[in-house]
């Protein structure tokens, strides 16, 4: 899994690329040391670039929720398509995240 | 086999070649692979990659090398094996051995077996879906389900099952930190990190595939089955895989005590590949050859005719032997009509819908369901009143009506009709078959044209550079062809031809290009000027309305230039080694073949020690994907950016992408593929 980030206007977006599985533990830890400091309102995970997630992903993804918890900053998950939109409905995901198009 | 004192079985193995031979010995020795190792007789082909095998050649065995990394990974859809298993001395098979069942033991259609290590950081589920899939063994439609559900399977057998990691509960980000630490830890310990895990696959007499996942952990109690299927809920943030495997699959079951997981999936049997893929024809056989001497002549059709009454069997057979036709069978109800058609496979059926024990609906719904019979013509007998039946039994299958009472003139016609039609259909197979075997050859003799990976790595080395080439051709012949020219000991000439179409056509004109471009002695002139003396010779030889697009450069190591001249070719992508930054370069240019006396521009970019080329077919750009969508110019270029970031020591650039495009394309493909990348080595030898 690759990532880029870009803050403006007190929204941090972040754009996923590439497989997001088990095997990413590192890279989204460093996503989320990363964004942490930016004491953003909102994060947008536009997971558009992402070809494939596994439970695993999931649980990163709800990680990153948790986190924003902690500071109330929302966050939404954008542009889910093909395989990772399938996975956020099988999971219920509509219910925990503000899944947007 | 004769399973003589003497006898040996001869097994073809591939070898990384960055193994050590006392490694290799001590697993061939070892009776991991094979329950009698002394039995077995080995012949070994080595290869730096799997680019060096060769896709005509049936191995036993791969043995990948010890620390596995993708382009290793790539040989599952490379190679015709079916059998892979890292080599390494720190792996104990133990209860897994041996991998390769000998007689008796239920043999695998594809087996995957690799340290945790390895494993952990690469994407094994998406490759071994993907050679399942180009092998035929799961249709397109369901390997995204597949790949979901292997995914799960195996993330769960190498975290808990192998690594032993506990990711239940609800998971805080100190407590994620402090897994991922353990996890590296555990990766380099002897203990977790050289744990085997192994995938493999087999196909069983229904259809349905069965794909085993099995670790070398400590093994759990599977869940009963109250537990819930419910993949939602937020408690636990790792421990979804399970119910989510569930949800995916047509069954599950453990074994091994937990540390086996096998997995069944249901496929419509129609929806498989029946094409000619490689690894499926190898397989077939010539098994569904069509004997096409038993029916030159109709009247030496086998008739069965399904009646229980006698005297309408008897009204018919002598309809019939009136007419010559003489090799009848009888069925007196439906059952028996099966067995006869199994017994005889007749030519034609005459049918009667009412019978005992199976009606005329059930036999011919029976009968179509074997692929065997799916074409063999069924005349169905019905009464006039019967306005439903007759819908019916067309909807069973029937391919034609005879009403009764049963007109003579109108059996023997119809019959006639039918057999006629059926007697050109096995001849146009037979034929087709014919074509099909010269294909091959001629398929074979089409990749002959481009260099083996040894002469091309070898070239390569003569000028500093690291080549890959990576050539799949579509379903049938195509037009696709590269090569290497050395000028001299600092000038490489390369080339790319894509001719327009597919078929035999396009294969033709490869090889009269070919002939053209090595009985031309003259390489050195300019790209530009080339191309223009190449159009003229071929404007001349190629029928109007075909026409080939080409590129040809020269890349000169003294100078650091790269001087080319493209007719109509992809863009070339000129790119940094290091930084996998890259940018296309212009490929416009008038196709070859198209007018006499069409100019070509030689272009020139700087090529120095840090640079790569990559140079592909327009398949690579213009094939559906798995989004539904082409790979976009963008795309492709951050694929190679993100391929180069990502790998930690020297790749073979070409097979990198196409392996990524392997992944996400259709198991046939509809143009020939070609990609090859000429990278700069970091010291240049031959200068």
């Amino acid at each position: 899994m690759n990532y880029k980030t870009e803050t403006a206007n007190g929204t941090t977006k972040v754009e996923l690329s590439g497989r997001f599985t088990f095997g990413d533990h590192s890279s989204f830890r460093k996503l989320i040391e990363e964004i942490r400091p930016h004491g953003s309102d909102t994060y947008v995970l536009d997971v558009a670039g992402v070809e494939f997630i596994d439970s695993a992903g999931l649980g990163m993804l709800l990680l990153a929720r948790d986190e924003g918890e902690k500071t109330n900053t929302s966050v939404v998950i954008r542009g889910a398509q093909g395989q990772v939109k399938r996975m956020l409905e099988v999971a219920r995901f509509d219910t925990l995240f503000k899944l947007e198009d | 086999m004769t399973a003589g004192k003497e006898s040996r079985t001869a097994h073809s193995v591939a070898i990384a070649q960055s193994l050590a031979q006392s490694d290799i010995d001590a697993l061939l020795a070892s009776s991991s692979l094979w329950d009698a190792p002394d039995r077995v007789s080995v012949k070994s082909v080595t290869g730096q990659t799997p680019e060096d095998f060769s896709h005509n050649r049936r191995f036993s065995v791969c043995f990948l090398p010890s620390g596995v990394g993708r382009e290793w990974l790539g040989s599952l859809t490379r190679l015709d094996c079916d059998t892979f298993v890292e080599c390494s001395s720190e792996i104990d098979f133990a209860d897994l051995a041996p991998l390769i069942p000998t007689n008796g033991g239920r043999s695998h259609a594809l087996s995957v077996c690799m340290s945790t290590r390895s494993a952990y950081h690469l994407p094994v589920a998406r490759k071994f879906v993907t050679a399942l899939r180009h092998r035929g063994l799961i249709a397109e439609k369901i390997a995204a389900t597949v790949e979901m559900a292997v995914q799960e399977a195996f993330a769960n057998s190498l975290i808990h099952g192998n690594l032993e990691l506990d990711t239940s509960g609800h998971l805080s980000m100190d407590s994620f930190t402090e897994l991922g630490e353990e996890t590296k830890r555990r990766l380099a310990s002897s203990k977790h990190g050289a744990r085997v895990i192994l995938l493999t696959a087999r196909r069983k007499k229904n259809g349905h595939i069965v794909i085993t996942v099995n670790d070398q952990g400590n093994g759990f109690t599977p869940p009963s089955d109250s537990c819930s299927t419910a993949v939602a809920g937020r408690k636990t943030t790792f421990g979804r895989g399970l119910p989510l495997i569930k949800s995916l699959c047509h069954s599950v079951s453990f074994s091994r005590s937990g540390r086996s997981i096998e997995l069944q999936f249901d496929q419509d049997k129609a929806d498989l590949l029946t094409t000619s893929d490689i690894f499926v024809s190898e397989l077939d056989g010539n098994k569904d050859q069509v004997p096409d001497t038993d029916i030159r002549n109709p009247q030496n059709a086998t008739i069965l005719i399904a009646d229980d009454t006698m005297l309408s069997r008897e009204i018919i057979a002598s309809y019939l032997r009136s007419d010559g036709f003489t090799n009848l069978v009888f069925a007196k109800d439906g059952e028996d009509a099966l067995d006869q058609v199994k017994i005889h496979n007749p030519d034609l059926i005459i049918l009667d819908i009412i019978m005992p024990k199976l009606d005329g609906y059930g036999v011919c719904k029976a009968i179509r369901a074997n692929p065997d019979y799916a074409e063999t013509p069924i005349i169905a007998q019905t009464a006039l009143e019967e306005n439903e039946g007759r819908t019916r039994i067309f909807d069973d299958g029937a391919t034609d009506l005879i009403l009764k009472p049963l007109n003579k003139a109108e059996l023997i016609a119809r019959t006639r009709i039918h057999l006629e039609n059926r007697l050109l259909v096995k001849q146009l197979q037979a034929y087709q078959e014919r074509t099909r075997s010269e294909l091959t050859m001629a398929r074979d003799m089409q990749e002959n044209l481009n260099p083996t990976p040894e002469n091309y790595r070898g070239t390569g080395i003569d000028y500093g550079l690291r080549i890959s080439a990576t050539f799949q051709m579509s379903s049938e012949l195509g037009g696709d062809m590269w090569g290497l020219m050395p000028i001299d000991e600092h000038r490489l000439g390369v080339y790319i031809v894509d001719f327009a179409g597919h078929g035999l056509g396009a294969a033709l004109n490869t090889f009269r290009l070919h002939s053209l471009i090595w009985s031309d002695q003259l390489h050195d002139r300019e790209p530009g000027e080339y191309l223009e003396n190449l159009n003229r010779h071929l404007k001349g030889l190629l029928p109007i309305g075909q026409y080939a697009t080409m590129l040809y450069g020269i890349i000169d190591r003294v100078e650091s230039k790269f001087t080319y001249a493209s007719a109509a070719c992809t863009s070339p992508v000129l790119g940094n080694s290091l930084t996998g930054q890259a940018r296309y370069l212009d490929g416009s240019g008038v196709p070859l073949g198209v007018v006499r006396n069409a100019r070509y521009e030689t272009r020139e970019v700087p090529f120095t020690g840090a640079n790569f080329l990559l140079l592909y077919s327009d398949a690579l750009i213009e094939t559906t994907l798995d989004d539904g969508q082409f790979l976009s110019e963008e795309k492709l270029l951050s694929m190679l950016r993100e391929t180069i970031v990502e790998s930690k020591s020297e790749i073979d650039l070409a097979a990198q992408i196409a392996d990524q495009f392997m992944d996400r394309a259709p198991a046939q493909l509809a143009d020939d593929f070609t990609i090859v990348s000429l990278q700069s080595t970091p010291i240049p030898c031959a200068i």
